[in-house]
């Protein structure tokens, strides 16, 4: 793409996502939501593949569906209430409305069917950018509202958590994996964000980092399903060792990273008397944890002297910048043994 | 002084008599078929009953429709807890062969679609049938490039057979995932003949229906098979049968059907035996794509 289009659509993303979160206004907040969706079509259909098309257009139309609801209801609650201000949205209806937009928005179940198709049309970096920038925003004004209306949002979050355990289990195709594994992910946020926003943003930080490690290190081996990824170790033998420890920290088991927001949550669900809840929650990180362990399984218990699963690739010198996958694979495996640090610095934050 | 002549305007008349004249009964399209997936073939008489007297209710047939849609649903239930598409995941990652089709028996053929030119008027024929002990499938048939006399039609000769969609459970749309293999093993025996293979991907805009990736199938003729192995990233994009300038590789994860169909402009009798069609994996074969993709207009 011709750089200096590419710089306009990237500054827009950036300046979509701190519109809203910069406003306390709905329209405002709707505007930069607007602004993330249309700067993100054309880095999805740059590549005019007709599937990238047909993402780009089911992309185009769950977010201007969801974003014509925010823009009725907060119409809606400035009629009912008399005012546009964000943390002031008092009247269920308009509440809930919003709830599901931006549910919508983000995929969360039920409303997540669309989120799987339009990342498999997608190349790998801008499925990263759609798994992870582009959540940032929607759950901003999520965390907003979310006093209002408890039960549906821990309704969501555990509809969510199982529907992506379950979703994802019979997947070859990486990029469908990572798409139900959003869907999980996000559910354990909302499950807890009633509680505590400190922890919500904490888990969400955290997804974005492992996310973003996952991606990356899928872009470096070249790889979009699980046969590609099982000759990783011929292309790469260190990001192949490294791979399953992501993918491990994804699925929430200590010493990880991944583990820390899980174990806060469940913590946190505990002290609020919502045994239950927790007991579901951590089933259903046992869905998403057989998925990545049979991602993990393709990795590494699949190298020669076996059967070879993939053609054999080319040994090509790989351009992509290292930085970025050695620090988020990084952060992912080894932050668990500083969390209380963590806790300290994010706690206040939010 | 005289004022300036007026021009003057053309009468309504030749408007008029414009309106007026007769369009053939052919062209005369009523309201309800202007749909664009109905159509009606040359010669078939108008079909004007509408859906609800079109049903044929029979309890025997129904109740076989309850049975195989529900043994379908719980074979699908049930295939999910052993690992994708029913097979344990190991299975899938060491698949290297995978016969698709093959012709054992009557109902293999109804899996298949022919046409030829015959439906847009031509005198093409095409036949499919058992071969010798039903263990393949024969294509037989006449070629005829002479176009139907339609006063529009320049070119015709054609003959096809094509694979139905596979559906699941309650006739939902199925795919083909053959993400797991590159290249298409048929063994065939033909005559000589130059046909071409048709793949069709599922699509998602409606303009994008006849959008086919299609490579070319050389047949030998002689009385031994012939194994043909095509690579995917060989099959190039035409829509309508017009090869695209914007390229693009075929996507192996949605496949909804295969197609063979002659076109050789040489008119006679053809015939194509096939064994069976199947995908492999060749480990030797890392091409992507084989075509590059040019700009259209690139910028000097």
């Amino acid at each position: 793409m011709n750089p200096y289009v590419l710089s306009i659509l990237l500054m827009g993303l950036g300046l979509g996502t701190t519109v809203t979160f910069a406003s306390s206004h709905w329209l405002l907040a709707w505007m930069g939501l607007e602004m993330n969706t249309l700067a993100i079509l054309p880095l999805m259909a740059q590549h005019h593949h007709p599937r990238a098309v047909e993402a780009a257009t089911k992309y185009f139309l769950i977010q201007s569906a969801a974003a014509a609801t925010i823009l009725f209801a907060s119409s809606t609650n400035a009629w009912l209430s008399g005012q546009w201000d964000i943390q002031h949205i008092t009247h269920p209806l308009p509440t809930v409305m919003i709830t599901i937009a931006l549910s919508l928005k983000l995929g969360l179940a039920p409303l997540h069917a669309w989120l799987p198709e339009v990342v498999q049309g997608l190349d790998l970096t801008t499925g990263l950018v759609l798994s992870t920038w582009q959540k940032l925003a929607p759950f901003a004004l999520l965390l907003q509202i979310s006093p209002e209306i408890p039960l549906l949002i821990t309704s969501l979050g555990l509809i969510s958590m199982l529907a992506g355990g379950w979703g994802g289990l019979n997947h070859t195709q990486l990029r469908k994996v990572l798409a139900y594994s959003s869907v999980a992910h996000l559910g354990w946020m909302m499950v807890v964000m009633q509680f505590s926003t400190s922890l919500t943003a904490l888990a969400l930080l955290m997804y974005v980092i492992m996310t973003t490690s996952a991606f990356l290190t899928f872009k470096l081996l070249k790889s979009t399903d699980m046969n590609s990824l099982a000759m990783s170790w011929a292309k790469t033998p260190s990001v192949t060792a490294l791979a399953p420890m992501m993918l491990l920290s994804l699925g929430g088991l200590p010493p990880l990273s991944g583990f820390l927001p899980k174990w806060l949550i469940i913590q946190e669900l505990t002290k609020q008397e919502l045994g239950l809840v927790a007991t579901v929650a951590a089933l259903s990180a046992l869905l998403s944890l057989f998925f990545y362990l049979r991602v993990c399984y393709c990795l590494t218990f699949t190298s020669s002297p076996n059967n070879l699963a993939g053609v054999a690739p080319w040994r090509l010198e790989s351009k992509q910048i290292s930085l970025p996958l050695a620090t988020s694979t990084s952060l992912s495996i080894l932050l668990l043994p500083i969390s209380p640090a963590i806790l300290s610095l994010t706690l206040p934050l939010f | 002084m005289s004022l300036p002549k007026m021009t003057r305007l053309l009468s309504r008349r030749p408007l008029v008599s414009i309106q007026q004249q007769q369009l053939p009964p052919s062209t005369l399209v009523p309201g309800r078929t202007l749909i664009q997936s109905e159509y009606r073939r040359p010669g078939k008489p108008r079909d004007n009953e509408p859906p609800w007297q079109k049903i044929k209710f029979d309890l025997s047939k129904g109740l076989e429709g309850v049975k195989k849609h529900f043994t379908l649903l719980k074979n699908e239930l049930t295939g999910r807890w052993v690992g994708p598409e029913g097979k344990p995941i190991i299975e899938h990652m060491l698949e290297q062969n995978r016969v698709v089709w093959e012709f054992r028996g009557p109902e293999s053929l109804q899996q298949w679609t022919l046409s030829s030119d015959r439906e847009i008027g031509g005198q093409s024929e095409i036949y499919m049938e058992l071969g010798r002990n039903s263990t393949t499938c024969l294509l037989y048939g006449t070629l005829c490039s002479t176009p139907p006399r339609d006063g529009e039609t320049r070119y015709s000769g054609y003959c096809t057979a094509r694979s139905k969609q596979p559906l699941a459970s309650f006739d939902r749309k199925k795919h083909h995932d053959w993400s797991s293999f590159n290249c298409l093993h048929l063994r065939i025996r033909g005559d000589g003949r130059p046909w071409m293979v048709n793949i069709a991907t599922e699509t998602y805009f409606s303009h994008q229906k006849d959008d086919i990736y299609n490579y070319f199938m050389y047949t030998r003729g002689g009385p031994y098979w012939q194994d043909v192995k095509i690579p995917f990233s060989k099959f190039f994009l035409t829509h309508r049968g017009r090869i695209q300038d914007d390229q693009h590789p075929l996507w192996l994860d949605k496949i909804n059907t295969i197609g063979f169909t002659l076109g050789d402009n040489a008119d006679g009798p053809f015939q194509l035996e096939i064994d069976f069609i199947g995908v492999c994996k060749d480990y030797a074969h890392t091409e992507e794509f084989a075509y590059e993709k040019y700009k259209r207009n690139p910028e000097v």
